[in-house]
């Protein structure tokens, strides 16, 4: 982090976003830019709409019927917000890893290439060499290369979420929203897959969701505290760690409460 | 007063006691069926019971093969109609229908399914056979029934339209919604999260349905089918009134002809002595059918906990 002094440019910038579940106001006139090739941390206390945030970038809340946005995201100076945005393409350049691992239940390699295959990716050769790329990517290429053929769901639950890892990487997104991706893990598959995520950056742009203080520390350039669907605090990860401006970040950060 | 352990002791003996009686019973009719058709099946021999054609009063042969072929005919029939009208309802019911119908639309699919058998049946005699003859009967002989080869198969008759597809399409009606709602309790166990992956991923509602909802419910959907398929092998009094029980070799898909079940219930009042044993063993080989079928299904739906 030594050269970082004049602040990359922005992938996303979310100005004033509220977002309503219902009649449930659970983000709060949100504004905090994503910054290109950076970590972005999100943290804050259960509850406080990090999750809710995140599924704004790739729209995942039109699945259901009643959501409501307010506000804009922009992404080359368009709203991905707006109605007639492409949210099929929207989705596929912001890949998405949840709390759990969703393999697919299909062989490792058509995991992988899911994605690519619903991009109309047939040829045999382009789909495996993307595939390895993939898996070589999340650090899983060499745990799995003599089983591509097994059912995916039989891979332990470290290597399962590197595979849903991979699986998104493969499609190469612009943006990965990492959503507590470790918390069902054990210390040594969360090692790994930090490892991965800080390797990612030189490629990609990470957003990810952590209720892990010390995680956050360790892999971000950027902090963003959430609290009560508001947005507490933003800056580097330094300071928010070490010389935070807000005292309720301060308090958070120190543990004395959430 | 009772301690407690002896108020526990007491519920557990009860439990146990009631576990018990329900083998017993199943037990005591498989007992039963196998002694009454022992002198059948000594008489015959099983295999051979089992290969005859023939059902034939005044001569006293009685085989199973013609009951038999019926009740698996009209079974796969009924199941080859049935399960793409029920897995459509069930994707309906998940994916396309607006919230507000849901639960109505879910409700009558589980209240199809608890219409008494008896009922398919009157309707399928009255309202279904007649339609079969008037409208179905002719445009399928006039088409398909000028095949060569196969096309004599497919040739109207005149029996008011009782018969082999009647019956299986009876059977068909009577067994959608219980797949269906297999089906869409199935789907609706895929885990949001796995569909998201999906969705993330930049698949359609249709690609994440195809390629993720539906492998992921397989095994679901497939002990459903074969519980379903149990049903409709040992259905009774729908098939009965609409089959025709004729004991004739098929010669049309239209025919009458008869099922192991069509047999029972309509010769058990009369029968007496090797009919009536004979009647016994078809019984016996529907109760071992019907055994190896949810067998089957036990070995794909989920283990319940
Ligand atoms: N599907 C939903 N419907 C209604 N309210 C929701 C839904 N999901 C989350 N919420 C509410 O929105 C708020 C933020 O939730 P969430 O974003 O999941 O928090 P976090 O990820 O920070 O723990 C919470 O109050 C939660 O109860
Ligand atoms: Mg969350």
């Amino acid at each position: 982090m030594a050269e970082q002094k004049s602040p990359p440019e922005d992938i996303l910038n979310v100005n004033n976003l509220s977002f309503y579940y219902g009649k449930n106001l659970a983000l709060n006139q949100v504004t905090l830019p994503i910054r290109k090739n950076r970590i972005t941390s999100l943290i804050g206390p259960s509850g406080c709409g990090k999750t809710t945030l995140l599924r704004c970038f790739n729209r995942m809340h039109d699945l259901y019927p009643n959501n409501r946005y307010e506000g804009e995201i922009l992404m080359n100076s368009h709203n991905i917000l707006e109605k007639n945005v492409d949210i099929i393409a929207l989705r596929s350049s912001l890949g998405m890893v949840f709390q759990k691992p969703t393999p697919f239940p299909m062989s490792v390699f058509d995991n992988i290439a899911y994605g690519l295959k619903l991009k109309n990716i047939r040829n045999q050769n382009t789909l495996k060499e993307k595939v390895e790329k993939a898996l070589r990517q999340a650090a899983l290429w060499d745990e799995v290369k003599d089983r591509l053929k097994e059912n995916a769901t039989g891979l332990s639950g470290g290597q399962q979420q590197r595979l849903s890892i991979a699986r998104t990487l493969a499609v190469e997104p612009m943006v990965m929203l990492f959503d507590e991706c470790t918390s069902a893990l054990d210390p040594i598959s969360t090692q790994k897959i930090e490892d991965l995520i800080v390797d990612l950056k030189e490629e990609m742009t990470i957003v990810a969701v952590t209720h892990n203080m010390q995680q956050a520390a360790r892999i971000s350039d950027y902090t963003a505290l959430m609290y009560i669907g508001k947005l507490v605090e933003y800056d580097e990860t330094d300071n928010i760690f070490t010389r935070p401006k807000n005292k309720m970040t301060e308090e958070y950060v120190s543990g004395r409460f959430g | 007063m009772f301690s407690v352990t002896l108020k526990n002791q007491i519920f557990k003996s009860m439990c146990a006691f009631s576990a018990v009686s329900v083998l017993l019973i199943v037990l005591g009719m498989l007992i039963t069926l196998v002694v009454e058709s022992f002198p059948a099946l000594r008489h015959f021999g099983f295999l051979n019971f089992l290969t005859t054609a023939d059902w034939n009063y005044s001569k006293e042969i009685f085989g199973a093969l013609r009951p038999l072929t019926g009740t698996v005919i009209s079974s796969i029939i009924a199941l080859i109609a049935a399960v793409p009208v029920a897995v459509g309802t069930a994707i309906f019911l998940t994916e396309l229908c607006p919230d507000k119908l849901r639960r109505p639309i879910g409700t009558a699919v589980e209240l199809l399914a608890a219409i008494p058998s008896i009922i398919y049946g009157m309707w399928g005699l009255l309202v279904f056979a007649p339609f079969m003859e008037k409208y179905v009967e002719p445009v399928v002989s006039a088409s398909l029934g000028n095949l060569p080869i196969i096309g004599n198969f497919f040739q109207a008759n005149t029996q008011g339209g009782v018969g082999l597809l009647t019956a299986s399409l009876v059977l068909a009606i009577m067994i959608i919604p219980f797949i269906a709602s297999i089906s869409r309790d199935a789907f609706n166990q895929v885990p949001d999260m796995l569909k998201e992956s999906a969705y993330g991923l930049g698949a359609t509602r249709w690609e994440t349905l195809y390629q993720v909802v539906i492998p992921y419910s397989r095994n679901a959907m497939a002990g459903g089918i074969i519980i379903a398929m149990g049903r409709a092998l040992g259905e009774t009094m729908a098939v009965a009134y609409v089959i025709g029980n004729r004991h004739a070799p098929l010669d049309s898909i239209f025919s009458p002809y008869s099922t192991i079940t069509s047999v029972m219930a309509n010769e058990f009042n009369e029968a007496a002595n090797l009919q009536m044993s004979s009647l016994f063993a078809l019984a016996l080989i529907l109760f071992l059918a019907n055994f190896l079928a949810i067998i089957a299904a036990n070995r794909f739906l989920p283990a319940k906990k």
